[in-house]
């Protein structure tokens, strides 16, 4: 074991006793995570519930909570719009007795929905706690969670229309996951033994022992002029973790150290404010092309204006369904540079 | 029977918006089945909605719209508790009508 795995491991036990002396191998190095640091990064809810808050709510407190903050992307019934996957359907009255997915077999769904794949619903409660709404995540109180996720049984079927779900019921809920049967372990993404085939990884790699290859040959690379076909692939990488992205493209090599332009200020402000997510330079991802919001309003004086309140407030109607949220961070005259930016090209440089 | 349509309405500044997801096979009569025979046409042909008895509503189906299809509509009216039913036939003249409360 490595002394770096020994300190998390020690970090870890330390978290546990809430204890300071792990650090003393370490002086003046960091310090001991508070408890309340620990409670507000401990979340998980595990299937045997281990981590389940204390709470309850109902099918119609879920229905009033779904349609406010979740309808908006997955659909008032779950079923969705034209970008996401839905959540509920393909799922039957038989099902929740063999607790297998018929329509996962048979392929007579349009699509694989949520409530056919997932086994467990501590696997739901724990993603909806923690992941969603997508654009405010961690902001749904415990009951509310319970609510909503009575709500999407209820659109199943799995629970009546009156019911109300509560750490106290939910383990018997999950007697009726129409999928509870449905998650196999006989593959080697599950190590250890007693999990199926005894946890042999699908991939094989032995270290040799003997004639080994003294250093490292390359066999095949990419030819320089194709090398930036993607683009700067040091810039794509992110910064933490040991891969890094070779530095690809003349061009981008040799300006590097110069000081930023507005564009490619504009452009990294574009992306560290969540708008790529949604948005290609080039094509409709989520919400528009900037190149389609530029062939829209170009030459239209008021449209600036009209935009950048839009960016910052969010809204819906004018290019489908589907809604912008609000980005109530962005300044008035950041907001209004994006628009400029977005309307002139979106140039990166 | 056809499984229950799924209906939601809610009335904001005089405008009532419905939105309802029926549960239907929507059958073209153009796919084959694994043993290479034509599967049935079954399809809605006939969709209608009211609002406390008066149309608000009327549409034809066809086999166009996809399994189990989702549809919403807005009108003009419509106050909390008025009842909206909406009723579709089918072109084997299976027919189904479900109702809910304006919120
Ligand atoms: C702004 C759009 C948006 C909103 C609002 C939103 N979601 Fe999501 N949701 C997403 C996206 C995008 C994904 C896929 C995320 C991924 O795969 O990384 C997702 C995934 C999910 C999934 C997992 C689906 C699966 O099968 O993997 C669940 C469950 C879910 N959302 C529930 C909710 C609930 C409940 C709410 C309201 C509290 C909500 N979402 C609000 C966009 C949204
Ligand atoms: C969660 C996805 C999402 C994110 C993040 C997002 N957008 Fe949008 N955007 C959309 C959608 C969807 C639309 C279409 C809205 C409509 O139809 O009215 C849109 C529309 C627009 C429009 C055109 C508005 C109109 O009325 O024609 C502009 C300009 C825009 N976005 C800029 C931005 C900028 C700048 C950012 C980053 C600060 C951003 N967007 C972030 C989804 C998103």
């Amino acid at each position: 074991m490595s002394r770096f795995s020994k300190s998390l491991l020690a970090l870890a036990l330390a978290g546990l006793a809430g204890s300071v002396s792990a650090f003393d191998n370490y002086k003046g190095l960091g310090r001991p995570a508070t408890e309340a640091e620990i409670k507000a990064w401990d979340i998980d809810v595990r299937p045997d519930f281990k981590g389940l808050p204390k709470g309850a709510g109902s099918v119609d407190l879920g229905a009033e909570v779904f349609e406010a903050r979740c309808a908006s992307c997955h659909g008032s019934f779950g079923e969705s719009n034209e970008v996401f996957t839905p959540l509920v359907g393909g799922t039957t009255q038989d099902d929740i007795k063999t607790g297998r997915v018929q329509s996962l077999r048979d392929g007579s769904a349009p699509q694989r929905t949520t409530l056919m794949k997932v086994a467990t619903i501590s696997t739901l409660f724990d993603y909806i706690n923690r992941a969603m709404p997508w654009t405010e995540p961690k902001s749904l109180k415990p009951n509310e969670v319970y609510g909503i996720l009575a709500y999407l049984l209820h659109l199943a079927e799995i629970v009546p229309a009156d019911f109300e779900l509560s750490d106290r019921n939910i383990a018997e809920v999950q007697k009726r996951m129409p999928n509870r049967n449905g998650m196999t372990t006989d593959h080697g993404m599950w190590p250890g033994k007693g999990l199926g085939n005894g946890g042999k990884p699908d991939v094989k790699n032995v270290a040799c022992m003997r004639h080994c290859k003294k250093e490292v040959q390359l066999v095949s690379s990419l030819p320089d002029y194709a090398a930036d076909a993607h683009g700067n692939l040091a810039e794509q990488n992110r910064e933490v973790g040991q891969a890094r992205g070779k530095v690809t493209g003349a061009k981008s090599e040799a300006k590097a150290a110069e000081p930023l332009s507005e564009s490619a200020r504009l452009s990294q402000l574009a992306n560290t404010s969540g708008c790529m997510a949604c948005h290609g330079v080039n094509g409709k991802i989520v919400g528009p092309g900037f190149n389609e919001v530029m062939a829209k309003y170009k030459g239209q004086a008021e449209a600036e204006t009209q935009l950048a309140h839009k960016v910052k407030a969010g809204g819906a109607g004018v290019w489908g369904s589907v809604p912008m949220p609000p980005h109530p961070q962005l300044s008035d005259a950041d907001a209004a540079a994006l628009v400029k930016w977005i309307l002139s090209g979106a140039p990166a440089k | 029977m056809a499984n229950p349509m799924k209906i939601r309405a809610a009335s904001k500044d005089g405008v009532t918006e419905v939105k309802v997801l029926m549960s239907h096979e929507m059958e073209t009569g153009q796919r084959k089945d694994s043993s290479g025979n034509l599967v049935p046409a079954h399809f809605i042909t006939e969709l209608t909605a009211t609002w406390n008895g008066k149309t608000v509503l009327e549409a034809q189906f066809g086999p166009a719209v996809s399994k189990n299809p989702y549809l919403a509509f807005k009108f003009k009216g419509g106050a909390k508790g008025d009842k909206v039913v909406v009723s579709w036939k089918d072109n084997k003249g299976d027919s189904r009508t479900d109702e809910a409360a304006i919120a």
